[in-house]
């Protein structure tokens, strides 16, 4: 055998104590360093990201609801508002006939109006036209009856009470 | 037959203090200490955010520790978490070289177990003063009644030689039962094949498997149990002398300083 002599089984040797410290302190210090505060700082930022990540990506979600929600608000205002454009719309035209129709009534009142004016102002007219010719061809009968010149100054009174009366036989 | 229990071997003395003697546990403290540095330099030189491969293991490993630190000592503790670690791999690496015959397991010898138990001791002294005070601390001896302080201050010095005890008397007392084993074995096998003439009667056929199962028991099992339950009542015996924050009895100190300023 190797060994000059044996530790006693059941015994503390002080400087194999005092070795063991030395290695357990150096122990502690290197894996500390090297070991655990790496790792655990390692899991400790990815936890830290993920957790990051999913707080943003609930941030997020709940942002696009709420402008979902926006959205579908406005989609139906915009269906009430068209249908709201759309009544009024009719509305306006209706109202617009009803004008239109009102117009093209009075329009064509007037029309009869003066048309009517127009044929009794022309019936006037030849009314008289008519009872000048009468006049005349009476007047001419008249001399040819009486064969002799009718003064038609003299005689006009007669004549035009004559025709008054035929034009009123007539009327 | 013959079976020598001896404690570790002295390989040399160093003519100093009255002679340091160089034994097989201070060779193997130095083994382990080394073997676990270039572990751990392994395992961690490249980590990344996205772990792959060994760093998965590693992390669910150093994860764990700080879980059973956290829930063990509370989240005000994590600090001890790395001695803990430290410890814990010493006690393991150190029952487990035995394994390899090269060296012997370190928690073999009661020197190294009485160090690591004299460390938990002085901790749990060193807080309780600093967070009672050195009064408190005596004063606690006397607790729950004066009659009770002998057997207090017993306790107070069983505790550790009782942990060190334990965790050697476990690995000492495994490996020597394991060499009675293979005493055993051979002669068993020395008895039902001695009589084949030449080298094959002397061969101990029966040590071959056996022994396998029993080390499974004794070697990994126990080491690994041990340095379990080593680590846990470290971290009980601190972790009740670092009671949470809010738990601490008010410092006169620190209160003299509020009323200053």
């Amino acid at each position: 055998m190797i060994f000059e002599k044996f530790e006693s089984f059941v015994g503390v040797n002080f400087f194999t104590l005092i070795f063991a410290w030395a290695n357990l302190l150096i122990l502690y210090l290197v894996l500390r360093k090297i070991l655990f505060r790496p790792i655990k700082g390692m899991i400790d930022s990815r936890q830290k990201e993920i957790d990051d990540m999913y707080e943003s990506a609930e941030k997020d979600k709940s942002a696009a609801e709420a402008m979902r929600k926006d959205y579908e608000e406005r989609l139906e205002n915009a269906a009430e508002e068209s249908e709201q454009m759309l009544r009024d719309a009719q509305r306006r035209a209706l109202l617009k006939e009803e004008e239109i129709l009102k117009e093209a009534a009075e329009q064509a009142r007037r029309t009869k109006e003066r048309a009517e004016e127009q044929i009794a102002l022309e019936k006037r007219q030849a009314m008289n036209d008519i009872k000048d010719e009468v006049s005349a061809i009476a007047i001419q009968i008249a001399e040819a009856v009486v064969a002799r010149d009718v003064a038609a100054e003299e005689h006009a009174e007669l004549i035009d009470g004559f025709i008054a009366e035929m034009g009123d036989k007539n009327d | 037959m013959n079976i020598s229990i001896n404690g570790p071997g002295v390989y040399f003395t160093i003519p100093i203090l009255g002679g340091i003697r160089i034994t097989q546990t201070a060779v193997a403290l130095l083994a382990v200490t080394l073997l676990l540095i270039l572990l751990a330099f392994l395992v961690t030189r490249k980590i990344e955010k996205r772990p792959s491969g060994l760093q998965v293991i590693v992390e669910k490993l150093v994860s764990m520790l700080y879980n059973l630190v956290e829930s063990t000592m509370g989240k005000h503790n994590l600090h001890f978490a790395p001695y803990i670690g430290a410890l814990f791999l010493s006690s393991l690496f150190g029952s487990l070289i035995g394994l390899t015959k090269i060296f012997t397991s370190t928690t073999g010898d009661l020197s190294v177990t009485m160090a690591w138990a004299l460390v938990t001791t002085a901790m749990v002294w060193y807080s309780n003063i600093k967070n009672f005070g050195f009064k408190a601390w005596l004063k606690g001896f006397t607790e729950p009644i004066a009659v009770m302080t002998p057997m207090n201050i017993v306790s107070e010095i069983a505790n550790p030689i009782s942990m060190a005890f334990r965790h050697f008397g476990n690995v000492a007392g495994g490996s020597v039962l394991m060499s009675v084993i293979y005493a055993a074995l051979a002669a068993l096998s020395s008895v039902i094949f001695g009589w084949i003439p030449g080298i094959i009667g002397q061969i101990p056929f029966f040590q071959v498997g056996i022994p396998a199962i029993l080390s499974i028991y004794f070697d990994l099992f126990s080491g690994f149990v041990q340095a379990f339950v080593f680590c846990l009542l470290t971290m009980i015996y601190v972790g009740a002398a670092n009671p949470p924050a809010e738990e601490l009895p008010v410092k006169k100190k620190k209160a003299k300083r509020k009323k200053n300023s």
